[in-house]
């Protein structure tokens, strides 16, 4: 079969677990968990493929992959089922010489699928994961990753001095060559944090992979062991800085923030944007959302298929989601297919996808604006009785 | 199934709605044309040739509906085909549907091993199990089947085509555009017809200048002992959309659960083109009730009995009651609406005040700046 070469390809890191995020990836991979109420969180990266001109996307997967990969299908949400593109799923198999299995690291994910990027010949390879919440034309970094003749390419954003030790950080020359890469350092010299989104040159990629897959003493990450190493061989490594919104969804407390931060009139995260940024999903053949007479809807999301009876203040509402009368969602995320019977009471909480809460429950508290807030959660699927309390914090 | 479909999307009678549309493009429920409730009823029986009539204005219908993808009719054999009109003079134009049909007939041809044809019309909706319509028809044993709706006629109404039933359930009579009494059962437009008679009759009917389907095809070949009627009645929910005045009340009627559930949920889903928008923000100031209301849409005034479609913008201070506003409408700060059809991509610059009435709501143009 012939393929047509292409300059450049995406592969998406799709396969951890997200065990910060608890009960919510309890039985699905972080990339599907739902987010701002009709997307998933690989929309972002998918979506920003697409916007980007990049039409061939190779998708690592390996902890709970169904409904992920249910979620990808044949990519034609995001357009990438047509003859000259694809969003291929690759989860780990098994190999004739056994060096294969379960991915071990994010390098090694990408090593095992060296056959499936070889087939495009690319001139660049874009790696990506699914963590965050952004919008980012990877085409101007390719350019600046050409521009710069570099071997590889990370994009960086200012954190501040006191989260810097939580990430990989970059220490640049000033014409933002990288001199040296500190993974998750205890006294960071810099506020550059990589973002976890590299443009390889494929050739230099892929001798690194295998050099890497070679050495036993390797983790097989990309922040730890092939970024050090392809800046100790000496070769150009440049910084792009990206100052836009970006969002690590890792945690209940960032998911539920970057929940919020699609609120308001002039929201953090403007998620709509012009015709040619705009964030792709797969869509259900559902109706327009109903907003009764009784119902209060104020500063929310609220998406078709909805119906809402009770009051809704500062809240994402999900996808076919029903709010009772006389019931109250206040600052919260409810995932798509949620009930609220009548009477029940939500406050910081994110509910699970298909969770019922029923009539007079009451889920989480209120608190104040400078308060650590404690969000509480529920998994999918998860029913709380009627006239039954989940505190703040609790999960279920 | 061994049937095809054929959806008529002809003419509108809906005055400036139509302007730029057929029957079948028209917009409904916020995030629907009124093509998609049959085209889905087809998608869901299972049926694999759907052919769409269309005699102009089409352009708007072929951007919504494109290759069928989002009904599942984009497919290797068969799927969907516009049987749009070939060019002709200026002086002769399709003048009924069975003319439609009969420049259609190489449709009829694809397609070996249906043997009925199923026609539905775009100006009513439903949401319909096709299957057992089908069966029913089958098992009659009568050469076609009318699907009908009670209630409909009420002594005001014309009716395209009435029957009236006899006690053992024959058709005792029909009448074609009819202001018919309450006894009268409507047509939905919707026929199941074996092919071979179909193309039989078509052909007939043709070649003595016959063109019109219920009064030509239907009363006459009855009429003349020609063929066998069995009658459906569907106890179902049905829209007839066939003038403004119904369009507008049908569309505030989704405002009532057991219609939206009966429209939307009664046997299968309603399939729609996707746009991608992103769900509807309620600012700070809205208030919203007894709305349907689609996605995309930025919400800061007070709407109340109305149907929002998608990406619609209402500004603070607005006060808008009963009205229809299609997609990408911006409505400005402190404007009053009553009684309203705003087309698509209209402008209501800040402070306007309309007022319609519920027989005789205003309707502003599509892409207008009032």
């Amino acid at each position: 079969m012939h393929f047509q070469k292409k300059r450049c390809i995406a592969m998406l890191l799709a396969g951890g677990q997200g065990s910060r995020l608890k009960v919510l990836t309890e039985k699905t991979a972080k990339p599907a968990v739902p987010f701002g109420g009709k997307y998933r969180i690989i929309d972002f990266p998918l979506s920003n493929c697409v916007n980007s001109g990049i039409d061939t996307v190779g998708i690592l997967t390996q902890y709970q992959p169904l409904e992920l990969n249910e979620y990808i299908g044949n990519g034609q949400p995001w357009g990438l089922n047509k003859t000259h593109s694809c969003a291929q799923v690759l989860p780990p198999y098994e190999r004739h010489d056994k060096k294969s299995g379960w991915y071990k690291g994010t390098a090694n994910a990408i090593y095992q699928n060296i056959d499936f990027i070889e087939r495009f010949n690319p001139d660049y390879v874009v790696i990506l994961s699914g963590d965050h919440i952004y919008k980012m034309d990877y085409s101007a970094m390719v350019e600046y990753h050409e521009r710069n003749n570099a071997s590889c390419t990370i994009a960086v954003r200012d954190v501040p001095l006191a989260e810097a030790s939580r990430f990989g950080i970059l220490n640049t020359n000033p014409d933002s060559s990288i001199y040296e890469f500190e993974e998750k350092p205890a006294k960071p010299k810099s506020t550059n944090a990589s973002m976890g989104i590299y443009v390889f040159n494929w050739d230099v990629l892929r001798q690194a992979l295998i050099a890497d897959e070679e050495d036993p003493n390797s983790s097989n990450d990309f922040g730890k062991n092939i970024i050090p190493n392809l800046l100790n061989a000496g070769h150009k490594m440049m910084a792009y800085n990206f100052d836009g919104y970006w969002k690590d969804v890792g945690t209940i407390n960032s998911l539920w923030e970057a929940n919020m931060e699609l609120l308001g009139k002039n929201p953090e995260f403007n998620i709509r944007g012009a015709e040619h940024a705009r964030i792709y999903a797969r869509n259900y053949a559902l109706p327009s959302s109903y907003i009764d007479s009784n119902a209060k809807t104020v500063n929310c999301f609220i998406a078709e298929g909805s119906e809402v009876y009770g009051t809704v203040h500062h809240s994402i509402i999900s996808t076919d989601c029903s709010i009772g009368e006389g019931a109250l969602v206040e600052d919260s995320v409810l995932m798509p297919g949620v009930v609220i019977e009548s009477g029940a009471i939500v406050r910081h909480a994110i509910l699970g996808e298909n969770s019922k809460i029923c009539r007079n429950a009451v889920v989480g508290g209120a608190f104040g604006p400078k308060e650590k807030k404690k969000i509480s959660v529920t998994a999918k699927g998860t029913v709380l009785e009627e006239n039954t309390v989940l505190l703040p914090g609790e999960m279920l | 199934m061994n049937v095809m479909g054929i959806i008529f999307a002809n003419d509108a009678n809906m005055g400036d709605l139509a302007d730029k549309r057929t029957m079948g493009s028209i917009p409904f429920g916020g995030r629907y044309r009124q093509v998609d409730f049959h085209l889905s009823n087809m998608a869901a029986a299972g049926i694999r040739h759907v052919g769409i009539i269309s005699r102009r204005n089409y352009q708007s219908l072929i951007n919504h509906i494109g290759s069928g993808e989002e009904w599942g009719l984009e497919l290797e054999e068969g799927g969907l085909e516009f049987l749009t009109p070939y060019a002709m003079s200026a002086s002769h134009s399709y003048r009924g549907k069975l003319e439609n049909l009969y420049h259609g007939m190489n449709f009829l041809n694809y397609g070996a091993n249906d043997e009925y044809v199923i026609l539905a019309d775009s100006a009513i909706l439903a949401n319909l199990d096709l299957n057992r319509i089908l069966s029913n028809h089958i098992e009659s044993g009568k050469d076609i089947t009318v699907v009908t709706k009670a209630g409909i006629a009420d002594g005001r109404k014309q009716l395209d085509l009435a029957i009236r039933l006899d006690k053992k359930g024959e058709v005792a009579d029909l009448a074609v555009d009819y202001v018919a009494p309450k006894s009268y059962l409507a047509s939905m437009d919707l026929f199941v017809i074996s092919k071979t008679l179909l193309k039989k009759l078509v052909n007939e009917c043709i070649a003595r200048n016959l063109f019109h389907m219920d009064r030509d095809l239907i009363l006459g070949s009855w009429q003349s002992g020609q063929i066998s009627l069995n009658v459906y009645q569907f106890t179902g929910l049905a829209m007839f959309n066939e003038t403004i005045e119904e369009y507008f009340c049908n569309s505030l009627a989704l405002i009532d659960q057991n219609i939206r559930q009966d429209l939307f949920y009664r046997h299968h889903p309603v399939y729609t083109k996707v746009r991608d928008r992103v769900p509807s923000y309620y600012g700070e100031a809205c208030q919203i009730d007894n709305c349907i209301v689609a996605d995309g849409c930025m919400l800061e005034g007070t709407v109340s009995h109305s149907v929002l479609f998608r990406q619609v913008s209402v500004k603070e201070g607005c006060c808008i009651q009963n009205c229809l506003i299609m997609n990408d409408t911006v409505v400005g700060e402190n404007c009053q609406l009553e009684y309203v059809i705003l087309d698509k991509d209209v402008t209501v610059r800040p402070g306007s005040k309309l007022i319609g009435t519920p027989s005789n709501p205003i309707i502003i143009k599509r892409g207008e700046i009032v």
